[in-house]
């Protein structure tokens, strides 16, 4: 029964990750598209969570958390903010 | 009913990760930013890692949750290891997503410092900008 | 919307559909397993196993096992491909020998930054030193480490840090040195051997089959699997070393003043 619930909760951040994905995608302010991808990896962390997976979670909240963000936030001061339609 | 909703939330979960991977391919193929195709490609890759990690998710017996593959009892007995064999996950895709994380990481960082140099030579990081500079010199070269 | 981002668009939605029919109800049907594949069996049985001693890798914890007994020359070429990129970058933005100190964020800042950094840094250290018994491993505590010096990169201005040691030879040399214990650690047992008159393989960590030589796994009743606690700590410190090293060439790197 537990295995189910944990099945939900995956369910649940993956409609979450989803949104953020489609948002992060068509977002023309490249901050903020950062700041969904981020969500979005929120919600991943979230999934690898329930699906047992400690050493993922612990590999994957460093990376795609903290140095995805902050790799990508120094590309986007040094270079341009808003994409051009 | 358990299996039936155990396989429906399975191929929910299935059809979810199978959207984000077109969606950001969408955003790597069509968007002109190259920064953001950066972004989608991070997306892209995560989502192909959650994949193989839920091709190593198993249920153990009455829909229980499983257990990280991790020995506990030290030193264990041939009870303990057959009692971890019923109830862990596959550690092997764990395994792999770990270094395919690692790997994405390397390959970001190399594909944001040719952004960069690209900005420092041309003063643009738009795609269609950078393909018409490229023309324009092809014309001018002849 | 042009024409080119319509075609890209329709065929994005076909590949969905079709690939997620395939996966769900059509030909590549997966289905939530009840039970544990063969090769996951004999992971997880041989794992740590005294009583198969000549097949263990002795190591508790499931994944690190794999990712530096049973794959570890899979694990070395990562490695090699992970340097190869920072080396990448580095000779695309080329080396920060000096650079002017900046003033850093505010007061505040820099107070919460000077605790949850170090919070963060000892996090990192116990992720690395237990990555054979508990969740984590190498990896895992180099990019919390990494996280860290991030952090106090951005607050306090690379300038700042530089004077403070953390410069750009010094994580060179860090990272060498991390490179360096990595391959002493891997023909560790192999030069052992040869001293003892026989051939042991590469990445061998505990006695196999054939071999009777190996390292010792517990002293004292402490477990640290042999081979596998040097090259989590080693891994740690190479991978929190080049990702510095990264950070401070994408912020101080680069000649800006070259743009046409």
């Amino acid at each position: 029964m537990t295995g189910l619930v944990a099945l939900l909760l995956c369910l649940i951040m993956g409609v979450i990750s989803l949104i953020a994905t489609y948002l992060a995608i068509v977002e023309r302010d490249l901050l903020k598209a950062l700041l969904f991808s981020a969500v979005q990896s929120t919600a991943y962390a979230f999934i690898y969570y329930s699906l047992a997976a400690p050493d993922i979670v612990l590999v994957y909240i460093p990376v795609a958390v903290g140095l995805y963000p902050l790799l990508l936030l120094i590309v986007i001061k040094k270079t341009e903010r808003y994409e051009r339609p | 009913m358990m299996p039936d909703m155990a396989r429906f939330v399975y191929n929910s979960l299935i059809v979810i990760l199978v959207f984000n991977t077109a969606i950001s391919l969408y955003g790597i193929l069509a968007r002109p930013s190259l920064v953001k195709k950066l972004i989608a490609l991070t997306i892209f890759s995560d989502s192909l890692n959650s994949f193989a990690i839920l091709v190593g998710y198993r249920l153990c017996k009455g829909f229980e949750q499983p257990v990280p593959p991790i020995v506990t009892r030290i030193p264990p007995t041939q009870e303990h290891i057959s009692k971890l064999i019923a109830t862990a996950v596959d550690p092997l895709p764990q395994a792999l997503v770990l270094t395919a994380i690692v790997i994405s990481l390397a390959v970001l960082a190399f594909l944001a410092a040719l952004t960069l140099r690209i900005y420092y030579v041309s003063g643009t990081t738009d795609a269609r900008s950078l393909a018409l500079m490229r023309a324009r010199a092809a014309v001018e070269g002849e | 919307m042009s024409a080119y981002r319509a075609l890209i668009l329709v065929s994005m939605v076909v590949f969905a559909l079709a690939l997620s029919y395939a996966l769900t109800y059509g030909i590549l049907r997966l289905e939530v397993p009840l039970t544990l594949r063969d090769l996951a069996k004999l992971y997880i049985s041989t794992t740590f196993n005294p009583l198969k001693r000549e097949l263990s890798a002795m190591t508790p914890e499931g994944v690190t096992a794999i990712v530096w007994d049973y794959r570890g020359t899979d694990t070395f070429f990562e490695i090699v491909v992970f340097y190869g990129a920072i080396i990448g970058s580095v000779a695309l933005l080329g080396a920060v020998y000096r650079y002017p100190p900046g003033p850093g964020l505010s007061l505040i800042a820099k107070t919460v930054t000077r605790i949850v950094a170090t919070m963060i840094l000892v996090v990192g250290a116990a992720i690395a030193l237990h990555g054979h018994l508990t969740p984590g491993g190498g990896f895992q505590g180099g990019a919390t480490l990494a996280v860290s010096i991030t952090i106090a990169l951005v607050t306090f201005s690379l300038g700042a840090l530089m004077l403070r040691g953390l410069t750009y030879g010094g994580m060179v040399a860090l990272r060498s040195l991390g490179l360096i214990g990595i391959v002493l650690t891997v023909f560790m047992v192999v030069i052992a051997s040869l001293t003892a008159g026989i051939t042991a393989y590469v990445f061998q960590n505990q006695p196999k089959p054939g071999v009777p030589i190996g390292m010792a796994y517990s002293v004292d009743g402490i477990v640290f699997s042999g081979t596998v606690w040097f090259l989590n700590v080693l891994d740690a410190i190479a991978v929190a070393a080049g990702f510095a090293l990264l950070f401070i060439v994408l912020i101080g790197g680069g000649v800006e003043g070259e743009r046409e």
